[in-house]
């Protein structure tokens, strides 16, 4: 719009923006600035920083010096795509089960689509070792019987094997809740002009879905790239992230080097996401003007029917052997070199419940309150973004996502740095304070909450909004009483995402928690899994976390299920012209 | 100068270097029904979007009662839109959806309820008072979406192709409806359209809109009989355009010489003709000229010819239909008479 | 503002700058235990709780805080919350309070330690200036899964020169040391027990048998437990805790081993010093002794009468003087070279695993294959891989050089950048990288000659 390109900037603030839309950015900016921007950026100028003072580059070219750094490099690349591969190939038919077909097992797959991500990743990996490890279940019982070993947890195979075990869910939360947005319409006149099954699929519902698929693959990418947990827990320390917590940790943090990888992992997954971006230039598919008509779900042939069974049943078993892992270490005495524990006791819940019962009821608190901020906050950018005009909305969206981009490691460090000289009433630091923890949560996980916002608003076609503006609602009254309760399915997936990563989060927990009675659950069970005895009250840990998240999760679900069901779509919508 | 109702004053609107509407003035009265008329793509609905209130114009004014709104946000403008697709919130029954409005405007409760039943009662809809959108009918949500708009009594009622989403036997009815409901409010109001026999049948006035620009207005009547350009003269309805000369008062094209009945500056000029202009001549001795049936289209009522003269020029033309009277054959021959005093030059 | 520094080496060199902090008056010293008390420390839970227990059963009315970071992050902990810091740092290493102490950060109690021998194993028991105090004392050893070993029909070993043997390979897990103070005093041990040379030798040619170099302390002995190997290289208290919770796994020292007291101290500038003075005190009662005897903890007391209650075959150093005297541990020596071993072993063990662990499989195979069909030729080349395979790119001499083993202390602004760290370190990568591949090349002709 060249005429308001060449307003000065103020004037194009006064046309184009209300009080009530500054106000609003500005709250989330000077958010996103004090507890990210700011931290992030104070542990980031060590990067750069020579050890005179001053900007230097030469430790930037020490990292490409240096072929340990180069290798570690590649080898986080080619783990990150081939996690997305692989998680693709679990969730998308799972996905497409979901939501294209009336099938029995559709809730079981919603639930347990879910389950993977209320586990902590490093828990997971655990697990996964005591299954499938080299002496786990799976390799003791195949040695017994064909003397054959599977090293699915050898190395880089085994971060790829638990990664995309542990992050197919991003995959297929997106891709189905964007599968069930697409208008009814659009397939029917797919039908209409011949194509059916899979060309159907092909042609129509897999594009219009493709922009669902790419956020939750580039989601995944990212995670996969910046996680530290399951590499080191797998004992793989050639990747970056792994290279970076050690240096930062053994090294020291007055090492520029860890810096340097931070920076390098940053520009990666900044570079990732941007990739998916612009991918999806172009493909906002708003298809429906009431907010998504939904994909007809049919009838399965029987053979469609076993087929998915055939694929539903393994897949299923495969996420949830790091669960039953974890439920076979809570209860087992003695578990060492044999496919089952000798002995089975409750001793390891009751030692937990009688020592620790805040674990469970910090997480709840904590990651509830990040979770609603994250909401809130996911909310108002995603609609200052997509539907205002105000000068530096992208950037506020750019700011917002770049959370996902910063290792929690980094974040934590930087807030500890910037925060840790305020003090509370009391005589606490803020920065290791559970109001802090919060904070640093809902920072780590608003990406989540942000994308799911978006995903939703997108979906809500703008003449509902701008029917009531018509009517005379304000901008708030707008978005309160019209956007949020039509995303309000959206934002309950955007509520469990956050709620169930932040419950399971672990590496800015580590940095920031410094005392057991302000600790989370995933704190509890790290501690509880630092013992030489037996990692029995750390596993019950675990499952409780579990089944405390997963319960949750199901709450939301049930009433995301309830909202969709009170727009219930029997009579079609018109197209739109 | 102010008619009161909308005044639209140079107003030029885009997007980054897409033009939508280029320098567009014109002026409805209070209690008018004016049409906006044009094919897609001609910036009608834009410009609809500016009177409510979605864009800031880049240049010029809109004043809606003679009060600039130009920088006034949609939510203070007091102007009803009603959406192309309805836009009812899916979340909310009828009534609530009706009540919002009111709700906005701080009417108490009591007040609030009466008036929703009042805007339901006028479209006939009162006893779904409870339902959600998705249980209704398309023409039921038609009306919900007016009732919406109603209810708050907006200074100026805006229709964005109100009809364009329903049967094509609700049509008429709904079309005779809305203008009905507007003459009893004496509502200034607007209809996007690009259907001319909606235009025709529903406004006092109308202007004709293509690409960006407004090409004509007038009554329907004016802009039928005396289009201002072949753009006006093709959209509205048949049109038969000659290019040609003036000379003296006589149009000459082909075969064809006219002596026009008004003055018409000499030199090129094409002639409009509309169908009704040419009257058939079935036995030999009545006609002027003499042409060969190309086409025939029985419509029903009248049976649509095209023509061809000996000097090929290809005229449409349409005859009303009579029991006893066979259209005739494609092939055959006939002769044509036109009508001076239904021609217009362009 | 001051740098992050957690490395230990950082630390020291900059907590001359840190400068004394002032002491609180305290008006009434003698009073009343505070109601809390706030430790930092690097024990697991299984340690902590049990201590923790029986004080505050002692102690009723002050609550215990518990605090876990690792060594050194605690350190950078107490270093960063000088003007609210905890009250206690409870750790193993001697040298994170040594860094401490001469960073002015602990306070010196007034702490009875009658009844405490100055010496065990050689080693001093407590700070002479009286900062820190050993409650504990651990040494090193090998911790093996008896059920591994016989499904796999391996013998049991017994010194670190067994674990060089070829049947042991990919049997056998430690922990970088980089990542666990405990390993990186077995690793010194051994190279000070050893010699330089035939220490790196001898660890080389074990991280041959390496199933795993894991990055947590506790991955050695949960990997030993549940079997996902059968050896690890662990401090004693893993194995004998694990052993004493009923895990199928023993627990040998091996002669070259030492034993380092676990310590406490009083933070300077405590805010609750009654209470922290009490619990270092308690630690070292008698009844604070015999909680070291708790199967979750299962570690040496430092009161000889306390092992009277200690389980059968419970090593005992009081009654064995073998124990840990075989090695003279010298803290000058360690702390010179810290970061430089610990790098070292990162470049040539820990990142290279896979490569070098080939190397030995190719070098073992040849051997096998010259047992059969001895000839010089094949000798020739695999002393020649063999030679490739036990030899370090850095000298003794080099490891204490100031000039080489400074580069790994953190950057100060007086040091010129040259010789920076990851230069060595890129170096010793490509050393590694390069004498491994020819090794595995090397053998493999051995194998082929005839």
């Amino acid at each position: 719009m060249s005429a308001t390109a060449s307003r000065p900037w103020g004037a194009r603030l006064r046309i184009e923006a209300s009080a009530s839309q500054v106000a609003a950015a500005a709250i989330v900016a000077a958010f996103l600035l004090a507890f990210l921007v700011v931290p992030v950026g104070r542990v980031f100028l060590t990067a750069f920083a020579a050890a005179e003072g001053g900007f230097t580059l030469v430790h930037f070219a020490d990292f490409f010096r240096t072929s340990l750094f180069i290798e570690s490099f590649w080898n986080s690349l080619y783990v990150a795509g081939m996690s997305v591969i692989f998680a693709s190939l679990l969730a998308v038919p799972l996905a497409v089960i979901l939501a294209r077909y009336r099938f029995p097992g559709s809730a079981l797959i919603a639930v347990l689509g879910v389950l993977p991500l209320v586990m902590p990743p490093f828990v997971g990996a655990v697990a996964m070792q005591l299954i499938f490890g080299r002496n786990g279940t799976v390799n003791l019982l195949l040695m017994d019987w064909f003397d054959v070993r599977l090293d699915l947890m050898e190395g880089l195979n085994g971060v790829i094997f638990v990664q995309s075990l542990h992050y197919f869910p991003f995959i297929l939360m997106n891709l189905s809740a964007s599968l069930s947005n697409i208008d009814v319409s659009m397939e029917e006149a797919g039908q209409n002009l011949g194509a059916r099954g899979a060309t159907l699929l092909r042609t129509i519902v897999l594009p219009l879905a493709l922009p669902g698929y790419l956020a939750g693959a580039s989601l995944v990418f990212v995670k996969v790239f910046d996680d530290l947990a399951t590499p080191l827990l797998l004992n793989v320390t050639n990747m970056l992230a792994p290279q970076a917590y050690l240096r930062v940790t053994s090294v020291g943090l007055g090492d520029p080097m860890g810096y340097v990888i931070s920076v390098i992992l940053v520009v990666v997954s900044v570079a990732a996401m941007a990739a998916s971006a612009l991918l999806l230039r172009g493909r906002d598919y708003a298809t429906s003007q009431r907010g998504g008509g939904g994909l007809s779900q049919r009838r399965m042939t029987p053979a469609g029917r076993i087929m998915a069974w055939c694929f539903v049943v393994p897949a299923l078993l495969l996420v949830l052997a790091p669960h039953a892992g974890i439920l076979l270490l809570s209860l087992a005495t003695i578990w060492s070199f044999s496919p089952l524990p000798d002995g089975f006791t409750l001793a390891h819940y009751a030692t937990v419940l009688r020592e620790t019962p805040q674990f469970l009821t910090n997480t709840l608190l904590f990651c509830g309150i990040a979770a609603f901020i994250d909401v809130v906050l996911g909310v108002v950018i995603a609609w200052l973004v997509h539907r205002t005009r105000l000068p530096g909305r992208a950037l506020l969206d750019l700011v917002a996502m770049s959370a996902l981009a910063v290792p929690g490691l980094v974040l934590g460090i930087g807030i500890l740095r910037t925060y840790f000289d305020v003090h509370l009433p009391g005589g606490d630091s803020l920065a290791t304070s559970w109001i802090m923890l919060t904070i640093v949560l809902a920072v780590r996980r608003l990406p989540y909450a942000l994308r799911a916002a978006t995903a939703a608003l997108r979906q809500v076609h703008r003449s509902l909004e701008e029917a009531a503006e018509n009517l005379g609602a304000g901008s708030a009254t707008t978005l309160a009483r019209i956007v949020v309760p039509l995303m309000a399915g959206g934002l309950a997936a955007a509520f469990v995402t956050s709620f169930a990563t932040a419950a399971v989060e672990l590496s800015a927990t580590l940095v920031l928690v410094t005392r057991d009675v302000d600790a989370p659950l995933s704190y509890g069970i790290y501690i509880y899994m630092q013992s030489a005895a037996g990692r029995g009250p750390g596993a019950a840990l675990g499952v409780i976390a579990v089944v405390v998240v997963a319960i949750c999760t199901w709450a939301a679900h049930a009433f995301a299920e309830r909202e969709r069901r009170r727009r219930s779509r029997t009579v079609e919508p018109r197209g739109a012209a | 100068m102010s008619a009161q109702g909308v005044d639209v004053e140079g107003v030029s609107f885009g997007y980054g270097a897409t033009r939508v509407l280029e320098d567009v003035s014109l002026s409805i009265r209070k209690g008018e029904f004016f049409a906006f008329l044009g094919p897609s793509g001609s910036g009608k609905t834009t410009l609809l979007r500016l009177i409510a209130g979605f864009g800031t114009p880049d240049r010029g004014r809109i004043l809606i009662g003679g009060r600039d709104m130009t920088r006034t946000p949609p939510w203070s403008r007091n102007v009803g839109l009603v959406f192309q697709n309805y836009a009812l919130w899916p979340h909310m029954t009828v009534a609530q959806n009706v009540a919002f409005g009111l709700e906005r405007r701080r009417v108490p409760r009591a007040e609030r309820d009466r008036r929703v039943r009042a805007a339901l009662d006028m479209v006939g809809l009162a006893h779904l008072i409870d339902r959600r959108p998705a249980q209704l009918s398309g023409g039921q949500q038609q009306r919900v979406a007016i009732a919406r708009t109603l209810a708050i009594e907006p200074e100026v009622l805006l229709l964005d192709e109100p009809l364009s989403n329903l049967d094509a036997a609700l049509r008429a009815g709904v079309r005779q409806e809305l203008v009905e409901l507007q003459r009893r409010l004496g509502l200034t109001t607007i209809l996007v359209t690009h259907d001319q026999e909606e235009a025709n049948a529903a406004a006092d006035r109308m202007a004709v809109l293509d690409g960006g620009r407004v090409l004509q207005m007038g009554t329907p009547t004016e802009l039928y009989d005396r289009p201002a350009n072949r753009f006006v003269a093709s959209f509205l309805g048949t049109a038969n355009l000659i290019d040609g000369t003036v000379e003296g008062g006589v149009f000459r094209a082909g075969g064809i010489t006219l002596a026009l009945r008004e003055p018409a500056t000499p030199g090129r000029a094409t002639l409009a003709l509309r169908p009704q202009a040419i009257r058939l001549h079935r036995d030999a001795s009545g006609g002027a000229l003499a042409a060969r049936v190309l086409r025939t289209e029985f419509l029903g009522g009248h049976v649509r010819y095209t023509l061809e003269l000996q000097e090929g020029q290809q005229l449409t033309t349409e005859e009303v239909h009579l029991r006893g009277r066979d259209p005739l054959a494609p092939g055959g021959g006939v002769q044509l008479e036109i009508d001076p005093q239904q021609v217009s030059i362009l | 503002m001051p740098q992050p520094l957690t490395s230990r080496r950082a630390l020291l060199a900059a907590g001359g700058t840190a400068g004394l902090l002032q002491a609180r008056t305290r008006a009434f010293a003698q009073a009343a235990l505070e109601p809390r008390v706030v430790v930092v420390t690097s024990f697991s839970r299984d340690v902590t709780t049990p201590f923790v227990q029986a004080f505050e059963r002692a102690n009723p009315g002050t609550k215990v805080e518990i605090q876990n970071r690792n060594t050194a992050a605690a350190v950078a902990f107490i270093r960063e919350t000088r003007s609210s810091p905890p009250d206690l740092m409870w750790a193993s290493a001697p040298d994170a309070f040594e860094v401490l102490k001469q960073g002015n950060l602990l306070a010196q109690p007034r702490i009875d330690t009658a009844g405490i021998p100055e010496r065990i194993g050689g080693q001093p028991t407590n700070d002479p200036d009286g900062r820190y105090f050993g409650f504990a004392v651990s040494g090193y050893g090998i911790m093996y899964n008896t059920r591994y070993l016989r499904a796999n029909r391996l013998p049991e070993p017994k010194e670190w020169a067994d674990l060089t043997r070829p049947v042991y390979q990919g049997h056998v897990g430690i922990s970088a040391p980089s990542r666990s103070g405990t390993t990186h005093l077995t690793i010194e041990t051994i190279l000070q027990g050893e010699g330089w040379e035939k220490g790196w030798a001898q660890l080389l040619e074990m991280a041959g048998n390496f199933a795993q170099v894991s990055d947590r302390s506790f991955g050695v002995p949960d990997a030993v437990n549940s079997g996902q190997y059968g050896i690890g290289i662990v401090i004693d208290f893993f194995g004998l805790s694990a052993k004493a919770s009923g895990f199928p796994v023993e627990f040998v020292y091996p002669t070259v081993t030492t034993l380092v007291p676990a310590n406490i101290g009083m933070v300077e500038g405590a805010r609750n010093p009654e209470a922290a003075r009490a619990f270092i005190q308690f630690l070292l009662s008698p009844a604070g002794q015999q909680v070291l005897l708790d199967p979750k903890v299962m570690r040496l007391p430092v009161r000889q009468e306390t092992y009277a209650n200690a389980p059968a075959g419970f090593p005992n150093p009081f009654t064995n003087p073998s124990l840990g005297a075989r090695v003279r541990f010298n803290n000058d020596v360690s702390e010179v070279r810290y970061e430089l071993v610990n790098s070292l072993f990162d470049r040539v063990i820990t990142f290279r695993l896979r490569e070098l662990t080939d190397a030995w499989k190719a070098v073992r195979a040849a051997e096998t294959a010259l047992g059969r069909r001895d000839n010089a030729e094949g000798r020739r080349l695999l002393n020649e891989a063999r030679a490739k395979l036990t030899t370090v790119p850095v000298t003794e001499a080099q490891a204490a050089d100031p000039a080489i083993a400074g580069a790994f202390r953190a950057t100060r602004p007086d040091r010129p950048a040259a010789g920076r760290q990851a230069q060595f370190e890129e170096e010793w990568d490509r050393h590694a990288v390069a004498a491994y591949a020819e090794a595995k090349r090397l053998a493999e002709q051995a194998q082929r000659a005839r």
